[in-house]
């Protein structure tokens, strides 16, 4: 695992918002079935003292963590309180911090993931679906009913496309070590060079599966800096220049970050990369055949 | 959103960076009362949102015995198929020497990003090519509201020292303003001092309500609809509709109908939780696309409840073919509830895909 397991006390910021009330149900049943601790604690300022599925209610993240024991954080506050949320988290002294909010200006976030990162804390996301480690824990919105337990990576900047990969993967008898969606904003505080350095240190993960899109070059960075084999997939080949495919950071701009180079580059690299989602099982299966 | 050059430069004026003295004029009529400013020699520059105008004729030199003629033949032109609405009428400077200047925001460092070099006027990208010495670069902190002067100094080099207070203002705007871009190519020396002789800022989408603006221009109307029911909409122009849920799937299945040799007609994320309205919404929108013969949906995810995405599909009562590739809660009642209207569903979204090309072809 990495940044948490069954271990890891989650608090969830946005408690009693409607999206944070129903996946802090989901992340619990998730919690129960593998014997987890999952949600411990919630924030909602204003709306300390209630009760959300039976996890106490705090003002302040400051207050959650007198009585708790607190890993993990996870984010559903509008996006004009998401900046504020990852610092008063970071401050606090939660150490991995999940940001499920999307729409956040891109000048809120680098104020944010700069403070966190002065405070030693993991941002994930934002505009992100969390992680799921299979069997151990959940932080975040990934429908955990895809998901078996393996030894395969997963990192990408997606959602629905994510689950898409899972699914293939779970189908074809492949399980999965962790999954994490690192986000689709232009501006995200672990990325795919951060995520593969845990995944180098984690004893269970034995292949990666990086999943791109169009915009930047976090997926060459990413591949350039690991030893770890990694089969990718990069969405957006058809995109057109200057245009935003649905994701803040997916656009191609003044020529960079377009599908076709970036694929390329990977290439160059020695990673295979696959031409649709449901060639990468075999490609993954390849790669473990090459490397036994 | 791009900002026009008479916007970004009135922005970058009130933060005290020098501009040409310029008039905007939205007819030839208007030039006269601004001709005694203008001086004997200036330029008339379309303000169209579209980039290279300058090679495609949007910028003509004039004097002010031809100038309200030039303007008016200006008018009349059609710049990269767009319309001539709006002329930034402006002084011409005496340049000695061009420099770069630009303020981005870095996705590896996740920090602002200062960009200067001595060689201005030109493509950035070619420079940056061909002499990738010449770019100095500065990584910023964006908790900090001022460039420390000793990086400024350093910045600037042996280029004149009034560059350096010109930097700290263009990175107040680029924090202030929410940009995304805040460039100055070229800035320029003169026997009057340093100008910022063009200048761009991108807005970031996202922050366009906190900075007072209410329309995004660079949509097109279709788009601007798509935004209002919370979906992101791009228009491109084959003949296959395209309605998925998140960013990452469906530009996949964009790439899928090209791999099988299909052309995609738009990019259509409906996003979480699909309700059967916006189902509705969602088809009907991609259907009055002209050239869309056909619709693929692909929709995934554990919160997608397949009966709701059904009974939107059925409600948009479209004439086009519609292919469905479905998953989620109650899978097998939107499976039945569609089959019993005679619609299309298959497993994956390779077949869904493969269906809609050969059905185009």
């Amino acid at each position: 695992m990495i940044y948490g397991d069954k271990k890891t006390g989650i608090l969830v910021q946005g408690a009693t918002g409607k999206q944070g009330e129903f996946h802090i149900g989901l992340m619990n049943s998730y919690a129960r079935l593998v014997g987890g601790r999952g949600v411990v604690a919630g924030v909602t300022p204003g709306k300390g003292g209630r009760e959300v599925h039976g996890i106490p209610v705090y003002n302040t993240v400051r207050e959650a963590m007198h009585g708790h024991d607190i890993g993990a954080a996870v984010i559903f506050v509008p996006a004009a309180a998401a900046a504020d949320a990852i610092m008063e988290e970071a401050k606090a002294g939660i150490e991995t911090i999940v940001c499920i909010t999307e729409h956040i200006p891109v000048h809120d976030t680098m104020k944010a993931i700069a403070y966190a990162r002065m405070e030693g804390a993991s941002v994930i996301g934002p505009n992100c679906p969390g992680l799921l480690s299979p069997g151990e824990v959940k932080m975040g919105i990934m429908p955990a009913g895809l998901f078996t337990r393996g030894n395969v990576g997963v990192i990408s900047r997606s959602g629905t496309l994510t689950y898409e990969v899972v699914d293939e993967l779970t189908r074809a008898g492949i399980g999965q070590s962790t999954v994490v969606g690192i986000g689709g904003d232009p501006v995200i505080g672990q990325t795919f060079v951060d995520v593969l350095e845990r995944f180098e240190k984690d004893s269970q993960t034995k292949a990666v599966v990086l999943i791109g899109e169009v915009g930047g070059n976090l997926e060459e960075e990413g591949a350039k800096s690991t030893r770890l084999p990694i089969v990718s997939y990069i969405a957006g080949i058809s995109a057109p220049p200057d245009k935003r495919m649905g994701h803040a950071g997916a656009i191609v701009e003044g020529g960079e970050g377009d599908a076709r180079s970036k694929i390329a580059r990977l290439k160059k690299l020695g990673v295979p990369v696959a031409s649709r989602p449901s060639e990468i099982p075999d490609m993954v299966r390849q790669l473990f055949r090459s490397s036994c | 959103m791009k900002l026009r050059e008479y916007e970004a430069k009135k922005v970058i004026r009130e933060y005290g960076i020098p501009v040409p003295a310029g008039f905007l004029i939205r007819s030839a009529d208007e030039l006269p009362p601004h001709l005694a400013e203008l001086g004997e020699k200036f330029v008339l520059k379309a303000q169209v949102d579209v980039g290279g105008r300058g090679k495609a004729g949007g910028i003509l030199m004039a004097d002010p015995s031809t100038a309200v003629a030039t303007a008016g033949s200006l008018f009349k032109k059609e710049i990269k198929g767009l319309p001539v609405k709006e002329i930034l009428a402006e002084q011409r400077l005496d340049i000695r020497h061009e420099y770069y200047l630009s303020i981005t925001v870095d996705r590896s460092s996740k920090q602002p990003l200062i960009l200067f070099t001595e060689e201005g006027g030109v493509d950035i990208e070619i420079t940056a090519k061909e002499h990738p010495e010449a770019i100095r670069k500065l990584i910023a902190n964006p908790l900090m509201q001022d460039i420390p002067p000793f990086l400024l100094r350093e910045l600037v080099g042996t280029a004149p020292k009034e560059i350096g207070p010109i930097i700290n203002k263009l990175y107040r705007v680029f924090l202030e303003k929410d940009a995304l871009l805040a460039e100055i190519n070229p800035l320029v020396t003169t026997p009057s001092g340093v100008y910022a002789a063009d200048a761009k800022i991108i807005v970031d989408d996202n922050a366009l309500g906190r900075q007072g603006i209410s329309v995004n221009r660079d949509l097109t109307d279709r788009e601007r609809e798509a935004e209002k029911h919370g979906f992101s909409y791009v228009e491109l122009n084959g003949a296959i509709g395209v309605i998925g849920n998140g960013a990452g799937l469906t530009m996949s299945t964009l790439d899928l109908i090209e791999f099988y040799g299909g052309k995609a007609a738009n990019f259509l994320d409906v996003g979480g939780g699909a309700e059967s309205e916006r189902v509705m919404h969602a088809v009907r929108l991609v259907a009055s696309v002209p050239t869309v013969k056909v619709i693929v949906v692909n929709l995934l995810g554990g919160i997608t409840k397949c009966d709701e995405v059904a009974k939107g599909i059925i409600a948009a009562g479209i004439s086009q073919k519609v292919i469905v590739r479905l998953a989620g809660t109650n899978e097998a009642e939107g499976r039945s509830m569609l089959s019993e209207k005679g619609y299309e569903m298959l497993d994956t979204m390779d077949l869904v895909v493969k269906k809609a090309v050969e059905v185009t072809a």
